[in-house]
Formats: structure tokens, C-alpha cells, sequence
């Protein structure tokens, strides 16, 4: 019951559209059964990359923080944004660093890749194991519902509104049947020269 | 062929075999139906040890047979009778296995009992509580105490303490004898009088309302605005808490239903109309 | 034969016990008496206005083996005859499939015997209510199954009852239960009950006005018991092979098998 993964709950998702992608998170910081924030957002945007990072809280915040640092040295070093598969790459070889004494975190990254405008979206164990998805990514407390969710609700070539709709049933229902994660939530729709970001009313039990 | 005869012409009463012995016998239980106190036991030394590892996700995460818990009820005695308010989760783990599960148990007409714990205990025994009720009623030619009943309750889940029944009830009702009377009886044995409890997992944020807010002179549609607040806090702070409010207010004459409603619309009521629950975002950043 | 194994990896249905028994320091030998093995597969139902749906998948699994691609989990419940031509109730069981099959028959058992005693078949909500005391007689030995009871009420619409392994149950208008539940759960809130669903163009923000639940027609509702089942099988490794389907109306119980993925 206290695994490190489930203490403080949370969910997370990422999505591919046609020319789009989308990452959505729950907004629930709990202590067991207790809910401490529901302000808690999961989602971290770097550059023209989003990374989703469920698990232990306060390695949500420090690993979101580590990879902000190391985005913006890569920044200053290559004098561009880092490429959603180059970052994905960056996360999969920190967090193996970290082999024999992981974050618990379970990290999902979403973007378009700046040259040729594909949609990328990825996932990952604690210690950096990349699951390269065409369809969907899962992670969090919520997973194996948010497995059944999107198993059938996506369909390929989603444009940006309907993949939205999409995300969003996908992650309320999802939540709404896990005690840790809900609470509201956020939706990242991620187009060609433009970011969406919305707030999703959520069941607050 | 001879033993083939000898075989089956033995008397049948000899012509038992053990196998088809408990099948039989246990068929002919379930051909008389009713609440019986006759339980399976595993073939163990210790049946309640086995039970535990099979059935208890507190001392076995792992177990294989998920018991549904999580709760958060109320009731309160005031000058209008008794306030009953439960929420309506069960969870096995994280999973939240139903929203929609009916907390209060309708015992009689003037009889309810709550829902914390074992859902199943809780189910079965007040079921079993009822029968007993309507038994004393046909013995004696009148309505049981609420006293009466919920020492028959404790006593029964005393019989059976260290069984591993997890039961967390309260009852509430009204006789013509005791007035409103409200009592809490727990799978330890414990039975207790009271003007105001709240059990399960989301207590504590109930009777943080509660108290704040609860005096005896309450008129009725305050009284159930409370019991339906206290409600409302724990399903927000209580993981193992929500779904729907269900509301009962029991009365001289028997209690009456006040709705099986769902929390998300009345906490965004609550919320806009009334200004609470102001740690709750609807705007970005 | 990865059934008979013994192999502790495989987790197959060798001893009753565990592990082979060891001896402990002191001579005395511990047995663990360990009765139960998960079978894995999942099962659904959903009530409609006029007919009751009951499905499950036909693969039986113990750890990583999968003993048989065809056995059914849901049953007929109460005809006069084996054949269950004249049945009334459907039961689905999932979880531990010998306790599955003993409840099943002692369930059946219990109906015939109604049936012949009283001339009339049994109510769903009796029977619901007789299942649930069943249940919970061997509350300290449980079966560890999860129920589902599927009929036809007194009005003639689909009845839906949902227990867990002691015997707790409620009435309700869909569920899924065994080893994807929690994939098909959320799947069956959001397009049976229409959770999360809002009508279009009633208002912007907190005034948009929540889909109002209606009971689904039968042919859609096939759909979603499929697309539920084709989903579940993508992601849990217990699910798949076949898809047994039985639908209740008032002019009896109609079956039927489909195919689903085998790997």
C-alpha cells in the first residue's frame, strides 16, 4: 500500500493527433488518503517539449527541476530548443544514473519534432527504459484505467479538437475511478506554432 | 461380480461416501433458506490467521480477495429527531470499486442502520438485525427498543470478535419509550450512546464540520444541511470518500428519505453560490 | 505441461500448498494452506430497458499459462432441465473458476429446487438476495469469485446485481468485474452512464448541462460490450480468445460466441 509510487497519487497521459499532440495531467497532491493540495500540476513544459512526471511528489519536483536546469544548459551550449527525442533520450540516460537508486517517478514526454513536425510521444520506467508509442502513453496511479480508456477512445489521425474531447474523457473517467488521482486537471494541446492550454472541471471527491 | 453386489446392496445409510455426504448436507441447508449463524470454516488451526492473509489488504497488499472499505458516515441526534448522512464510495485499494453503494440500511420503519467497514458484514448482520427486530415484535406484540436492538447487534459481533468481521454501524430510531435514540456498535464489541458520531475513514473531516457548526436546538433544514456539509468536506479531503450523499432524517413517526444526490453538483454550488472551498482552482495559473 | 509443473515460476496448480514443504529448524514442518488460484479472465454486464446483456471472455489462465481457450464464465441459472432451456437468470463468475463452478451449481441447484417447490421460477431480486446469503455463508472461507446476477425484474426491465467475493452486492446498470475490470469500468461509465459527458452549446463553463442518462438500445450496447472486450484484450495478458455473450429478454436467453485476439 505505501508503495513510493502510489503515496501521493497522480495521473498522467500524452496523445498523437494528426499534426498534433496532447499531454494531460490530474491536479491531486495527496498523503494516502489524505488530499493536502489540489494544485498540483504534473505537466512541466520545456522549450517546445512537455514532460509529464507522475510518482513521489518530491521527486516530481526535483526531477522537474533537474531537467530544467540541464534543457537550459542545453540551450546555451547548442543555442536552440532541445528536440522532443533528444530530450527523451537526455531523460532515459539521467534517470539510469540513477540505476541503483531511482526517482519514483514514471516520466511521459510529448512534442512536436521541431525539423519535420511529427508528433512525439514517449514513455518510461523509473530507471529510463524508453516505450516509444505511436498511439498513446500512460503513467500513474490511474494507468490501467486510463489503458481501457484509451484503448477505446483514440483512433489514428485525431484532429487537435477531437483530440482533445478525446484526452479529456480519457483522463476524468480514468481519474474518476482511482481514490488518488482527479481533482481537476490539465490539458496541453500541442499544434504547429501553438500551445493550448486548458483547465478541466473535474469531480473534487 | 459378487463384490460389485455386495457393494451396492449395503444398507444405504452405510452407503455413505464422504463427498457426496457434504454435498448432500449441504444442499439440504440451502434448501431451508434464511439467516443461519452456520459458517464454512477453512481447514485450518487457525481459520482467522488464514482469513487475514487472504483477505486483509492492510496485513497482505497482495492478497487475492479484495474486501471493499472506505467510508465516511454521520448521525446526529437534535431537537427534531436524527440526522443519518452517509457518502456512497467502496474501494478495494485505490480502485474505486462503486460510487453508488447504499451506506444506510433500512432496518424497518423506524430503524436505520449505517455502513462503514465490510460491506458485506454490514449488509448481512443488519439484515440479520431485522429479522431479529421483526422476531421481538411477533414475540412481544411491540416495536423493539433501538437499545434493545443494538445490544443485539453487539452482542452477535462479540460472538464472533477476532473472526476478523469488520463492521463500524451506527442505529439510529425512535420508539415511543426512548424517544430518538442513536447508538454506535463496532466488529470489537463496542457499544456506545450517543448524540453525535461519525465513522470511517473520512471521520475526522466530518466531525470537523460538525462540531463547529452542531447544537442541539438545530431546526430540521438546517440539521440536514449540516449532516449533508459534514458530508460534502469529507468526500473532498477523504480519498475514500465521495460519489453521492445520501440523507435520512428519522422522525417521530419513522424516518424519511431525504435524497440520493450526487457531490459534484452541490460542491460547485457550494463553491460559487456560497464562496467555500476556496483552495479550489477554475482559473488557470 | 506447464499446468502440472510444479514450477514456481510458471505459478501453476501443482500443490495446494505454495512451496514444497521445508523443515524448519526444529523438525516441525510448516504447511501454508494456500487454496486459491487466480484464473484470470473478465466478465460484463449491463442492464438495458428491456433485456439484460451478460458477457465474459472464454480464456482460462493460472500465472502465465493459459490452460483452455474455451471456458465459459457465464451460465444459465434456474431451468427445469440440465439443458437450461427455460432458464431466467444469468450468473457470471470470475476469479477462482473451480469456486466459480461450485457457486454456479449450488446457485442452480437452489433455483431448480424453488422452481419445483413453489411452481413458479425465482425472481431476480430474490435470487439476488439468496446469492448474496450464499455468499456470505462462507464468509470466513470465502469463494473468491466475483458475481455477477443478470435477469429480467418484475417489470420487465434488465436487472443488473453485483457482488463481491462475501456476498455485499447492489443492484446497477452496468459492471465489470475479474482481471480488467479496471480497464472496462471507466470505459462503461463514460459510454453506458455517460459520466464526464456535457450537452453542446448549453452554456459556457459551470452552466454547460450534463448528458442525461437514458437506457442504451440493444444493438448499440453489443457494440460497447465488444469494443470493451477488444480493448481489454490489447492490454491484459488474462483476457482473450473468445467472447461469450448471452442477452435476456422476455422471449428467453439468446447465446452467442465471438472470436477475440489469441495472443
Amino acid at each position: 500500500m505505501s508503495s513510493p509510487f502510489s503515496i501521493n497519487g497522480g495521473a498522467c497521459v500524452a496523445m498523437v493527433g494528426k499534426d498534433c499532440v496532447a499531454i494531460a495531467c490530474d491536479l491531486r497532491l495527496g498523503l494516502q488518503a489524505l488530499t493536502v493540495s489540489n494544485n498540483f500540476p504534473k505537466i512541466f513544459q520545456y522549450g517546445d517539449v512537455f514532460l509529464g512526471l507522475t510518482g513521489l511528489a518530491t521527486d516530481v519536483s526535483t526531477v522537474s527541476d533537474l531537467f530544467r536546469y540541464k534543457v537550459n544548459m542545453y540551450r546555451l551550449r547548442e543555442e536552440r530548443n532541445i528536440a522532443p527525442s533528444t530530450f527523451a533520450n537526455l531523460v532515459s540516460s539521467s534517470l539510469y544514473e540513477r540505476r541503483f537508486g531511482p526517482y519514483f517517478v514514471s516520466p511521459v514526454v510529448a512534442g512536436l519534432d521541431p525539423k519535420s513536425g511529427r508528433p512525439f510521444i514517449c514513455g518510461f520506467d523509473s530507471i529510463g527504459c524508453i516505450d516509444f508509442a505511436k498511439d498513446f502513453i500512460v503513467s500513474g496511479t490511474a494507468s490501467e484505467q486510463l489503458f481501457g480508456m484509451c484503448e477505446s477512445l483514440w483512433e489514428p489521425d485525431l484532429g487537435p479538437d477531437d483530440l482533445f474531447e478525446t484526452i479529456s474523457q480519457a483522463l476524468l473517467s480514468a481519474v474518476d475511478r482511482d481514490a488518488l488521482s482527479g481533482w481537476g486537471a490539465h490539458v496541453y494541446i500541442v499544434e504547429k506554432d501553438k500551445v493550448t492550454k486548458r483547465l478541466l472541471k473535474g469531480r473534487q471527491d | 461380480m459378487d463384490s460389485l453386489v455386495a457393494r451396492y446392496s449395503r444398507p444405504a445409510t452405510l452407503n455413505r461416501e464422504t463427498f457426496s455426504e457434504d454435498l448432500q448436507d449441504g444442499l439440504h441447508d440451502d434448501m431451508n433458506p434464511g439467516l443461519s449463524l452456520k459458517f464454512a470454516m477453512p481447514p485450518v488451526a487457525q481459520p482467522s490467521a488464514w482469513l487475514r492473509a487472504a483477505t486483509d489488504d492492510h496485513a497482505n497488499p497482495n492478497c487475492p480477495i479484495k474486501i471493499a472499505h472506505g467510508t465516511t458516515t454521520l448521525a446526529f441526534r437534535f431537537q427534531g429527531g436524527i440526522i443519518v448522512a452517509t457518502d456512497s464510495r467502496a474501494t478495494a485499494g485505490n480502485w474505486i470499486a462503486s460510487q453508488t453503494v447504499k451506506k444506510v440500511i433500512e432496518i424497518n420503519s423506524c430503524l436505520l442502520g449505517t455502513m462503514a467497514g465490510g460491506a458485506a458484514d454490514c449488509q448481512y448482520w443488519l439484515a440479520w438485525l431485522g429479522m431479529q427486530c421483526r422476531l421481538h415484535e411477533l414475540r412481544h406484540k411491540r416495536r423493539i427498543s433501538v437499545a434493545a436492538a443494538s445490544k443485539i447487534l453487539a452482542n452477535l459481533v462479540y460472538q464472533y470478535k477476532g473472526m476478523g468481521l469488520s463492521m463500524g454501524t451506527m442505529c439510529a430510531g425512535v420508539t415511543k419509550e426512548e424517544g430518538p435514540a442513536l447508538y454506535y456498535i463496532d466488529s470489537d464489541g463496542t457499544r456506545l450512546a450517543g448524540n453525535l458520531f461519525c465513522v470511517g475513514s473520512g471521520q475526522t473531516f466530518a466531525y470537523g464540520v460538525l462540531d463547529a457548526e452542531y447544537r442541539y436546538d438545530l431546526g430540521a433544514d438546517e440539521a440536514l444541511e449540516l449532516g449533508r456539509r459534514s458530508i460534502l468536506a469529507a468526500t473532498h479531503r477523504d480519498a475514500y470518500s465521495g460519489g453521492y450523499i445520501n440523507l435520512y432524517h428519522v422522525k417521530e413517526d419513522g424516518w424519511v428519505k431525504h435524497g440520493f444526490s450526487d457531490t459534484n453538483p452541490i460542491f460547485w454550488k457550494t463553491k460559487l453560490e456560497k464562496g467555500e472551498f476556496t483552495n479550489v482552482t477554475s482559473a488557470l495559473d | 505441461m506447464a499446468m502440472f509443473s510444479q514450477n514456481p515460476v510458471l505459478n501453476g496448480p501443482n500443490y495446494s500448498f505454495a512451496e514444497v514443504p521445508k523443515d524448519a529448524v526444529d523438525g516441525l514442518r510448516e504447511h501454508r494452506f494456500n487454496p486459491y488460484t487466480d484464473n484470470g479472465g473478465s466478465t460484463l454486464a449491463i442492464a438495458g430497458a428491456d433485456f439484460a446483456i451478460m458477457a465474459g471472455d472464454t480464456r482460462l489462465t493460472s500465472g502465465y499459462s493459459i490452460n483452455t481457450r474455451y471456458a465459459p464464465k457465464v451460465f444459465k441459472i434456474g431451468g427445469t432441465t440440465s439443458s437450461q432451456d427455460d432458464a431466467n437468470l444469468l450468473l457470471s463468475v470470475v476469479g477462482y473458476a473451480a469456486d466459480g463452478e461450485a457457486l454456479q451449481e449450488r446457485l442452480d441447484a437452489i433455483c431448480k429446487m424453488y422452481r419445483y417447490r413453489h411452481g413458479k421460477p425465482m425472481s431476480v431480486s430474490a435470487c439476488a438476495k439468496r446469492l448474496s446469503t450464499i455468499m456470505y455463508q462462507k464468509r470466513f472461507f470465502p469463494y473468491y469469485v466475483y458475481a455477477i446476477l443478470g435477469g429480467l425484474d418484475e417489470d420487465g426491465r434488465g436487472a443488473v446485481y453485483s457482488y463481491d467475493p462475501v456476498g455485499s452486492f447492489e443492484r446497477e446498470q452496468c459492471r465489470a468485474g475479474g482481471a480488467a475490470a479496471s480497464l472496462i469500468m471507466p470505459f462503461l461509465d463514460n459510454q453506458v452512464n455517460f459520466k464526464n459527458q456535457y450537452v453542446p452549446g448549453t452554456g459556457v463553463g459551470h452552466e454547460l448541462k450534463e448528458r442525461e442518462r437514458l437506457p442504451l438500445p440493444r444493438n448499440e450496447v453489443e457494440v460497447l460490450v465488444k469494443d470493451a472486450f477488444d480493448s481489454a484484450v490489447e492490454r491484459h495478458i488474462e483476457v482473450g480468445d473468445g467472447l461469450q455473450i448471452m442477452i435476456i429478454t422476455k422471449d428467453g436467453i439468446e447465446e452467442k460466441v465471438l472470436p477475440l485476439k489469441r495472443d
